[in-house]
């Protein structure tokens, strides 16, 4: 079932938490809502399970109009991030709760459980208490009780952020192949990136209450709308450095560098004033030598994670990261040049922050 | 090995010190108790011997006899039931739903703390104050030395105390549970019945105690609005044996000793609820 947020606005007080949300999930999609903290984006999947009510606008279920329709006329299943498990009752009544409180009769309701107890599982845990499981087995129950009811859509409000780190990406990876075998709609809220990244068909984006972009994960990566969203996806963050184009010189360049731009580039770029540059780590590329075209910069601190190494570098006053191979051994202090890859840079407009299309 | 021992001194020395104050403690508790049931238990003679007879005298069960037999103080128990149980269960019912709206909405201008703050505030005056206004307002709807009155007024009485501490329990409550019943399907009634009231359970042992000890041992209300046997209740009953000629203490104590038994079985029955921790493990972990 498809969900609409027509021109939603949600207003705490005066405090607007969702500024004129327009945003359109199809059916069986699995979306993610992903942003900072305080960005609105509970807030939007609370007002979709009616826990919430929209202060302007319509939500849509299917063709329906949700607006003052009570949580459980909506047909939808939420799992919490505290998870939200009955302390009183074990877990086979948690499962069986939303069934029961819809008066279905007592042996279809123990088959169902089962059914998924079984998807899950937890058929071994059935008698116990919430308080006898660990966060995983927590989790799995919480999961089993949105499962069990067939519902329209499904709400999750950061529902791996309690499980430690190993534990979340196995539960990443199940999810995903859950909502792949149910086919159910899928709103998912979290501020985790890599969760956004490898569990949705598209995501959408939220800072300080608005929509910044909504897209499939891999444009989002390679085509930022802006630079909020440039800075928030991609781990390190993408370097942003702040210059302005110098037309006659046919350069861009600040303080400590500049880059000589072709003819298509400049055209793009006229009529900013102010640009800035933005670049990902593993579009930097270093070199121990002067090359046509590099700049020197001094090796701040080098990471070295394993499988990569982080090197971070200073461009003058500026910070600049570099994703590099693992072999790369450099000394703090040492010089070296830096060159990008001319394909892959983003430019924003500096007093806007919105994306200039090269 | 110097230092360990006198560690271990100083520790068996605070140990020592600590059963010492909970046995004065004990004693301070139940001595006054154990002077009452022998008092019950003594001939008139011996309840004022000098020194007095702490273990060595003759039982008599004549007080208990003239309490139940000679007066009615079986009735003044029955009386004292009907209004403690019934007013407490009222105050329960209507005190509980207004602490869980106080507990879970926000009302415009900051009303629902003020609204709190009103109720807790009609306890904040001696109760004597109301009682000229509350006999006149009996004698006009007829109701004075009728058990109604006595439920009236102790609901009205104890509802305070009710809302106050329900509302304490239910903002320990996370939103989380009540919600996820909403979104299950449940109503937010159904919610509460299902899934919050039985997470408060301990709560409402110990406030249902309170209520009731305070209706049960309730006096100046009961005094004023009641004065005939068929309505007065068992503290003002025992008052009664304060006479003019004589202080019946054996059958005020005989009266005392079998009023205090009920809500000692009803505080050992719900003893158990009165144990928090229900509502561990409901979120995080």
């Amino acid at each position: 079932m498809s969900v609409t947020f027509e021109e939603v606005v949600k207003k705490f007080g005066s405090v607007v938490a969702v500024d004129r949300l327009n945003l359109k999930i199809e059916s069986g999609e699995f979306v993610v809502l992903l942003g900072p903290s305080g960005c609105g984006k509970t807030t939007s999947l609370r007002m979709i399970a009616g826990l919430e009510e929209a202060s302007d606008g319509r939500i849509l279920i299917g063709e329906t109009c949700v607006n003052g329709i009570p949580p459980r006329y909506r047909d939808v299943a939420m799992v919490f991030q505290s998870y939200a498990l009955y302390p009183h009752m074990t877990v086979e009544e948690n499962i069986a709760y939303p069934l029961r409180v819809r008066k279905i009769e007592r042996a279809q309701i123990a088959k169902r459980v089962h059914h998924v107890a079984g998807l899950l599982g937890i058929n071994e845990l059935l008698r116990r208490k919430p308080r006898e499981l660990s966060g995983g087995q927590r989790q799995r129950v919480a999961l089993a009780r949105a499962i069990v009811r067939e519902p329209r859509v499904y709400l999750m409000d950061e529902p791996l952020s309690n499980l430690d780190a190993k534990l979340r990406v196995q539960m990443r990876g199940e999810l995903k192949r859950l909502q792949y075998e149910l086919g159910t709609t899928t709103v998912y809220v979290t501020h985790d990136q890599a969760e956004a990244m490898t569990l949705a068909h598209r995501v959408a984006i939220m800072e300080g209450g608005h929509l910044q972009q909504f897209d499939t994960p891999l444009t989002i990566y390679e085509r930022p709308t802006n630079k909020f969203v440039a800075g928030f996806i991609g781990s390190p963050s993408m370097n942003f450095l702040e210059g302005s184009i110098a037309e006659t010189e046919r350069r861009f360049s600040n303080r400590d560098f500049s880059l000589p731009f072709d003819e298509q580039k400049l055209s793009r770029l006229r009529g900013h004033q102010r640009v800035t540059l933005g670049v990902r780590p593993e579009d930097v590329r270093i070199a121990t030598e002067e090359r046509e075209g590099s700049f020197p910069a001094k090796v701040y601190v080098t990471e070295l994670m394993g499988n990569e190494t982080f090197v971070f570098l200073k461009l003058g006053e500026e910070k600049i990261v570099a994703r590099t191979h693992p072999d790369v051994r450099l000394e703090i202090e040492a010089t070296v040049w830096l060159s990008f890859d001319e394909r892959k840079l983003h430019f924003f407009d500096a007093a806007s922050g919105k994306r200039i299309e090269i | 090995m110097n230092a360990e021992r006198q560690r271990t001194k100083k520790s068996s020395a605070l140990g020592l010190m600590k059963y010492a104050l909970l046995i004065v403690a004990v004693l301070a508790a139940l001595l006054p108790v154990y002077w009452l049931l022998t008092i019950s238990l003594k001939s008139e003679v011996d309840q004022f011997a000098v020194p007095p007879l702490w273990f060595a005298f003759k039982p008599t069960w004549a007080h208990y006899y003239e309490t139940f037999f000679v007066r009615p103080f079986g009735r003044y128990l029955l009386t004292s039931s009907i209004v403690a149980l019934t007013s407490t269960a009222l105050a329960l019912l209507i005190g509980t739903l207004a602490a869980y709206s106080l507990a879970r909405f926000t009302l415009p201008a900051n009303l629902h703390e003020r609204i709190s703050f009103w109720i807790i505030s009609t306890r904040m005056f001696p109760p004597i104050v109301t009682i000229v206004p509350l006999f006149l307002m009996m004698r006009d709807l007829r109701l004075l030395n009728t058990l109604p009155a006595l439920i009236i007024v102790y609901t009205g009485f104890n509802l305070p105390f009710v809302v106050w501490m329900m509302r304490g329990f239910f903002e320990e409550l996370p939103r989380d549970l009540e919600e996820a019943a909403m979104v299950d399907g449940d109503s937010r009634m159904g919610a509460l019945v299902r899934v919050i009231l039985p997470l408060v359970a301990p709560g409402l042992a110990a406030t249902a105690i309170f209520c009731l000890i305070i209706c049960w041992n309730e006096f100046l209300f009961a005094l004023i609005l009641t004065q005939t046997d068929s309505a007065i209740t068992m503290p003002v009953g025992i008052a009664g044996r304060v006479t003019q000629y004589e202080i019946k203490w054996g059958a005020m104590s005989a009266a005392g000793v079998v009023a205090m038994i009920p809500i000692l079985v009803f505080a050992l029955a719900v003893q158990r609820y009165l144990v928090r921790g229900l509502s561990l493990g409901a979120v995080k972990g």
